[in-house]
């Protein structure tokens, strides 16, 4: 798969049908404008705004992550035409890239559904979500905190106010 | 570690190994980040323990909680308040056998009222502890309630309830059933009022009149579903009021024992309501095969539960009619309708289509015998429950004298062994 990937001029030649997305930490991108703004509501809305021919700042998504957004608004573009799992062009194909795409470390996991999230890409961001959410399944409070190194800030007491409140509420 | 960040992940295979160390943690989220992680764990325990966490995640999961079950107490109520502003749905319902303990009382009500100024959805079934003046505190605190439930509360009245149709002008369903005292004088307000209600419920409102159905009739003109079982005083004037305001909302409608209501009523549900799912006419004796065969006919597509118990006149006529006719019928009580014979059931044998018959009552049908359920067993094949019960030619000895195969997925009440409350009787009635 041919990529426009990441460029380092930010001067380049304006390309017909290309827009310049600049990550959080100053990385250019040249990507098509068709797939990015079919994905994400938040780079079509820019586009839309007129941002078109100069770069759009994407001030809290890093290149990491922005460069694996991209990569899957180009993939879902070309063999989905951006639609919903639920769709029948979510094929096999499309299948495989999500689920390898899920397989990514911890880190770049949670830069993903922030930049999703920030983006407004829905599959992207519904992917990346449900992957952590299978994380938490079942595990204790404490495994919880163990898992994704959080430190518990509730003195005994008040874990344990929490807990009866819990109990209160039936479902 | 900056290796190629397109090629590690598209690449796939080989990634997952790295290590975390300095990189972003699930605590580095956004609020509306772990919202979103939250937003895909479906069972509530699991969410619970989410909450547990830290702080932070509590926060999280409690204002994203839109839906809560909870047992009262005033205290507890507004903890339960404070934490979960957002809520939309409260439900308090008590068991209907523990009617000793009063429950969810008045001064309940005053913390709802005051501290769940979202909630669209309150349950307070067989809270018997509540009275108007509790009603009168929801009426001028929750300005977007749409659904209220308050079945079997007692004590309520008119004056509390008015106060909720007059105040909460977005009502979609209300559930009075049982509230004995309850007149025409709430349908007038409600029809003034609640130009949205779609669900009522009145069983053993005994006072209602067709007077007052008239008038909910010109006010709430799409009502989907209402309960009139056991308002004796209505009859077919008030119904076919119903009937032509509402028309195609209509999807369900109960009046078991409203024996007033003849086929005047079930001839204006076929002319004017094509989307009847759901006719409960048990005891309106005076039902004949005539409106039941046009009725088949004119709600054939819709029609899924029709409960006909002790309707005296019903015939095979009847029968035959519905059951070759209404092919996504799927719940069917002839209990007690002496005149029906298994010849009734041989229409089955020229139907075009798969029957979607699930459940059968069929109890205290003198006349039925083993060759008419024999019939029923071959044609109906997803059949889940049959009710048997009194009839004298076919006991459990005479089917097993007679070699009568019964699927095992179907279960048979020969003799009230089995409970009459089997789930997916109550489901479809």
């Amino acid at each position: 798969m041919a990529t426009t990937g990441a460029s380092d001029g930010a001067s380049a030649a304006k390309k017909e049908g290309l827009v310049t997305l600049m990550s959080g930490d100053g990385e250019i991108f040249e990507v098509e404008a068709a797939a990015v703004a079919a994905l994400s509501v938040t780079i079509r809305h820019a586009i839309e705004e007129g941002f078109g021919d100069r770069p759009i700042p994407l001030p809290i998504v890093g290149a990491r992550a922005l460069a694996l957004a991209v990569e899957y608004c180009r993939k879902h573009h070309s063999l989905g035409g951006g639609a919903g799992e639920d769709s029948a062009a979510y094929d096999d194909e499309l299948r495989a890239f999500d689920h390898n795409l899920a397989k990514v470390d911890r880190d770049t996991l949670f830069d993903l559904i922030e930049a999703a999230n920030y983006l407004e890409i829905e599959g992207l961001l519904n992917l990346m979500c449900r992957t952590v959410a299978e994380m938490m399944k079942g595990k204790s409070v404490e495994e919880l905190r163990r898992t994704f190194d959080v430190s518990n800030d509730y003195t005994p007491e008040e874990e344990e106010e929490v807990r009866r409140e819990v109990s209160w509420a039936l479902d | 570690m900056a290796e190629d960040p397109a090629a590690a992940a598209v690449g796939g295979g080989g990634g997952g190994g790295r290590g975390g160390g300095g990189g972003t943690r699930i605590v580095d989220l956004t609020d509306d980040a772990l919202r979103a992680v939250l937003a895909r764990m479906e069972r509530g325990d699991e969410r619970d323990a989410f909450g547990l966490v830290c702080k932070r995640w509590l926060r999280i999961q409690s204002t994203e909680r839109r839906r809560l079950r909870a047992r009262a107490g005033p205290a507890m109520l507004r903890r339960l308040a404070a934490r979960f502003s957002g809520l939309a749905e409260l439900d308090l319902s008590q068991s209907a056998s523990r009617s000793f303990y009063p429950g969810v009382v008045d001064a309940d009500l005053d913390v709802i009222a005051a501290g769940f100024p979202n909630l669209r959805v309150l349950n307070l079934q067989n809270c018997k502890g509540i009275s108007d003046m509790g009603l009168i505190a929801l009426a001028g605190g929750l300005l977007s309630l749409q659904s209220l439930d308050v079945s079997n509360c007692r004590k309520l009245t008119n004056k509390g309830l008015t106060s909720i149709s007059s105040g909460c002008r977005n009502l979609r369903s209300l559930h009075v059933a049982g509230c004995k005292s309850v007149t025409d004088n709430l349908l007038h307000s409600l029809s003034k009022n609640c130009l949205h209600l779609e669900e009522l419920g009145l069983a053993g409102c005994g006072n209602i009149t067709d007077s007052g159905l008239s008038v909910l009739a010109d006010g709430c003109r799409h009502i989907r579903f209402l309960d009139l079982s056991k308002c004796s005083k209505i009859g077919d004037i008030g119904v076919s009021k119903i009937a032509e305001a509402s028309s195609s909302s209509l999807t369900s409608l109960k009046i078991l024992d409203c024996f007033n209501a003849g086929d005047t009523s079930i001839f204006s549900l076929a002319k004017s309501c094509p989307n009847l799912e759901t006719l409960v006419i048990g005891g309106c004796r005076d039902i004949t095969d005539e409106s039941i065969e046009t009725l088949s006919v004119a709600c054939s597509q819709s029609l899924k539960s029709l409960r006909m118990d002790w309707c005296l006149n019903i015939t095979d006529s009847s029968l035959r009619c519905l059951l070759s006719h209404c092919r996504h019928l799927v719940a069917l009580d002839i209990g007690c309708c002496d005149k029906v014979t298994d010849s009734a059931f041989q229409v089955l044998g020229m139907v075009a289509f798969e029957l979607a018959l699930k459940v059968l009552k069929a109890s205290n049908c003198l006349r039925i015998t083993v060759s008419g359920v024999g019939i029923v067993l071959d044609y109906c094949k997803v059949l889940e429950y049959l009710d048997l019960r009194s009839c004298p030619h076919v006991t459990r000895a005479i089917c097993e004298q007679a070699g009568l195969q019964f699927p095992e997925s179907c279960r048979v009440n020969f003799d009230g062994s089995l409970s009459e409350n089997h789930g997916i009787v109550d489901v479809f009635f």
